[in-house]
């Protein structure tokens, strides 16, 4: 009995000790560069960040569920290319975001089927549309006629992306739309009820009642529409359709829900706690770029931060075992 | 060399909420067949559990061979000489015999299996006891009495002085159950001590020297087989052969006497129950597990199902509750043939379920308790997918009270809480689901008395309000208190229906569900 309260205590601190760390990354990295902590660089991270946060937000749902959606980057490269081809060739921009972001849903959906009905486990299911996606990308953009699909776009195609409602970049905007949109699910939805219960014990949510595969199905479904979105906004911010966006973006995703204290056994997690870990990524990332680290000892450090958080949870989760 | 191979002293052990084992202490003689009978939740499992390392005791010391025994794990407990073999086998398929046999003992040389002495020590021991498994077959080929003679050799072969066999005889045919009494007879030779537990009462008569009545989590008496009545023993003196001899029924009747001890039944009132109205009734149901079930619940009744372990009560709640499939029969609810394939659409039927395993059925650990209180019927909380808070924990708060569950607030993450409040808070799910129709399985498997008692009083008060209930329980003293018709069970069928509050004799609803003749 005692372990046990000591051990909510401890998660309560591991959620305040994120925050502190995100306060520590800043500070540090203000004090070890002039350039760091200034509006051009700060709003280059949040552009960054808001990518992560709208995709994030729907995979810390379904992360909480005990599931795993390893395709969000191809999907984000896939929706991408749709948008510049349809755009270019179809339809007007704001009906060809819609589509492009219907086709990412309907990748998420397919996810949730191979789950659930054929029994097939996340991470195989996922890292096959991953692959699937990708080259589907590269083929619509050969379609095109080039590499990249960069000339013969509308005239608005770029406005989407790089809007700016006064100081503010209109993407952050909708970050901070969905952050709230998906706090509400998580918090006062039945929806996210589900997610919290089938992730904590399928075996019981589903002898109680709760239609299991239908919300799993809806959950994969959502974060396929909401990587989509994510790949509507960074080709429009791009200018240009390029298939190879958001390769190794899945795991900025995981890393940053993880960070923010949802299990990867699902049943505990939160889309506030998730922000909070995007934000430490993003900023790591900047700064380590302004003190001119080469690229790959960023990947090392980035997997590290990874496995550091997950040695962590299995060291908390052991002790309320 | 000591004449005891074991001696238990004191032995206790304490759950949250639950004392499992109450000062224990026995001896197990060296190289005999020592059996442990009781009814479930006596202890003997838990007992088992400590011998075999696989918890530790609260208190108490146990010697093995003279030396005090404390094992800190499986491991420790097989390296100092004690093996069990599980119900689940622990044989790995993909694999032969022999590479079974030697897994985790390979010898090697230059990273290569070397052949050795040891193989023809296995082989001999092995076909000693079974000269039809050859080293090479394949494990997933051989039946379940031929994976135990493999585990039964291997045992031997790392110098087991005793094996724990729990249950052995549950998953084997009747030719094969011959087979293994033979194998289990010859092991005193080896210089090896058995301890055997079942709830097969003939067997331990069959092969047992010593038995070991266990009641409560206390120890009641250990007696040698041929004290019993009914039971005697010649010693052929030119051969030196003993020659027993049962009478099985005299002998039974008093090990079960043992076993239940003076069971109190002064709960239950015999009430009128209306048998025109039919609530549910279930006509040949047949599956995998079952046979022919057939039964009428009335409205208003609480209908009790008694058996042992393995009898199909859960397999009969699950089919009408829609999680396990059923190959023949129909279920019919208030006159009309209803198809269940989930629980959500038993549910909406208003058929609700107390699930078996609390834990891992019942609740949701990792939540708290207004939240697993309302997992059931979130519509009850909520409008169009909508959470309504203050409502939700008003909801939760009024079960809390009204159930009396012990707790901070409904805020409180319900693996914190004791068996009894758990169990609790899995009754106040089902019942916020609003069932007409309300099957327990085990409702108070491992709740202390208070709480059983507790958990009866709110079966008997649906009742009153009209709810039929089905009581699915292995304890005998339960079904007594609580139910108006009890129906026996043995091996996924029904043998006989008893109506409540007549005189029954208590040995004789034991010999039935233990497999005797009605």
């Amino acid at each position: 009995m005692m372990n046990l309260s000591k051990m909510s205590f401890k998660l309560n601190i591991q959620k305040y000790l994120m925050l502190c760390v995100l306060l520590l990354v800043i500070i540090a990295f203000s004090l070890l560069t002039p350039k760091f902590f200034t509006y051009v660089n700060l709003r280059n991270v949040m552009l960054q960040v808001s990518l992560i946060v709208i995709t994030g937000s729907a995979v810390t749902l379904l992360m909480i569920s005990g599931h795993f959606d390893l395709s969000v980057g191809s999907v984000i490269a896939f929706a991408g290319i749709m948008h510049a081809y349809i755009s270019k060739h179809i339809a007007p921009t704001t009906v060809s975001i819609i589509i492009a972001i219907c086709l990412g849903g309907l990748i998420g959906f397919l996810n949730g089927l191979m789950v659930t009905k054929l029994k097939i486990t996340p991470i195989i299911a996922t890292l096959g549309t991953m692959y699937a996606a990708r080259g589907l990308a590269f083929i619509v953009a050969r379609a095109d006629g080039g590499a990249n699909i960069t000339s013969g776009l509308p005239l608005n195609f770029e406005n989407f992306g790089r809007k700016m409602i006064g100081p503010v970049p209109f993407p952050i905007i909708l970050m901070i739309v969905v952050v709230i949109i998906f706090y509400y699910i998580q918090t006062k939805t039945n929806l996210g009820r589900y997610a919290y219960s089938i992730g904590a014990n399928e075996n019981t949510s589903y002898l109680s009642g709760v239609k299991v595969e239908r919300w799993i199905i809806l959950l994969y479904l959502l974060v396929g529409l909401f990587a989509a979105f994510c790949g509507t906004i960074l080709v429009s911010r791009l200018g240009s359709g390029v298939p190879t966006i958001g390769v190794g973006f899945e795991f900025d995703v995981i890393i940053a829900v993880v960070l923010g204290g949802t299990l990867i056994s699902g049943g505990e997690g939160s889309v506030l706690g998730m922000v909070i870990g995007a934000l430490i990524v993003g900023f790591v990332a900047n700064g380590l770029n302004l003190l001119d680290v080469q690229s790959f000892y960023q990947t090392v450090i980035k997997g590290c931060i990874l496995l550091g958080s997950i040695i962590l949870e299995r060291g908390l989760k052991k002790k309320l075992v | 060399m000591e004449e005891n191979i074991i001696t238990i002293n004191n032995i206790g052990k304490e759950y949250p909420g639950v004392q499992a084992l109450k000062d224990v202490s026995f001896d197990i003689k060296r190289n005999t067949v020592h059996c442990i009978v009781g009814e479930n939740g006596a202890g003997k499992s838990t007992l088992i559990k400590i011998l075999a390392g696989a918890q530790q005791r609260s208190r108490g010391e146990i010697e093995l061979n003279g030396i005090p025994y404390n094992p800190k794990n499986t491991r420790h407990a097989m390296n100092s000489g004690m093996s069990v073999l599980f119900q689940e086998l622990n044989v790995i398929d993909q694999l032969t015999v022999e590479e079974n046999l030697t897994l985790g003992m390979e010898k090697l040389r230059f990273g290569f299996i070397r052949k050795t002495e040891h193989q023809d020590r296995l082989q001999e021991i092995l076909f000693s006891m079974d000269k039809t498994i050859k080293l090479n077959h394949k494990v997933s080929d051989l039946s379940v009495a031929q994976k135990q003679v493999i585990e039964i050799t291997k045992a031997i072969a790392t110098d087991s002085k005793v094996i724990i066999m729990d249950e052995p005889t549950a998953a084997i045919t009747e030719g094969e159950i011959a087979k293994l009494f033979a194998v289990i007879k010859d092991l005193r030779k080896q210089d090896v001590t058995v301890i055997y537990i079942s709830h097969r009462l003939n067997e331990i008569f069959e092969i047992g020297d010593y038995v070991t009545v266990m009641r409560d989590g206390c120890m009641i008496e250990t007696r040698a087989i041929t004290e019993f009545d009914g039971c005697t023993e010649k010693i052929d003196t030119g051969t030196g052969v003993v020659e027993r001899t049962v009478n099985e029924e005299t002998a039974c009747k008093a090990l079960i006497r043992m076993m239940l001890g003076e069971v109190v039944v002064t709960r239950y009132t015999p009430k009128e129950i209306d048998k025109t109205k039919v609530a549910l009734s279930l006509k040949n149901i047949s599956n995998h597990k079952l046979k022919n079930i057939s039964f009428d619940l009335y409205k208003g009744e609480t209908l009790g199902f008694y058996g042992l372990v393995g009898s199909g009560k859960s397999e009969i709640a699950r089919a009408i509750y829609g999680v396990d499939d059923i190959s023949n029969g129909e279920i019919m609810l208030n006159g009309k043939p209803i198809n269940l394939k989930s629980p959500d659409k038993a549910i909406s039927e208003s058929i609700s379920m107390v699930p078996e395993e609390r834990r891992t059925e019942g609740l949701c650990t990792m939540l708290n308790i207004r939240e697993n209180i309302t997992l059931m019927n979130m519509s009850s909380v909520s409008s169009r997918g909508v959470i309504n808070k203050s409502k939700e924990r008003e909801l939760s708060t009024d079960y809390i009270s009204k159930l009396q569950i012990a707790c901070r607030d409904g805020n409180q993450k319900t693996a914190l809480l004791s068996g009894g409040n758990q169990q609790k808070v899995v009754l106040a799910k089902c019942l916020n689901s609003n069932p007409s129709i309300f099957l327990l399985d085990e409702p108070s498997r491992g709740v202390d008395v208070g709480a059983k008692e507790e958990i009866h009083n709110i079966i008997r008060e649906l009742a009153k309000k009209g709810v039929s209930s089905i009581v699915f329980s292995s304890e005998l003293p339960e079904v007594m208190n609580l139910c108006d018709r009890i129906i026996l069970l043995y091996e996924g069928e029904i043998r006989e229906v008893l109506v409540n509050g007549q005189n029954h004799d208590f040995e004789n609803i034991l010999h039935i569900v233990t497999g005797g003749s009605v």
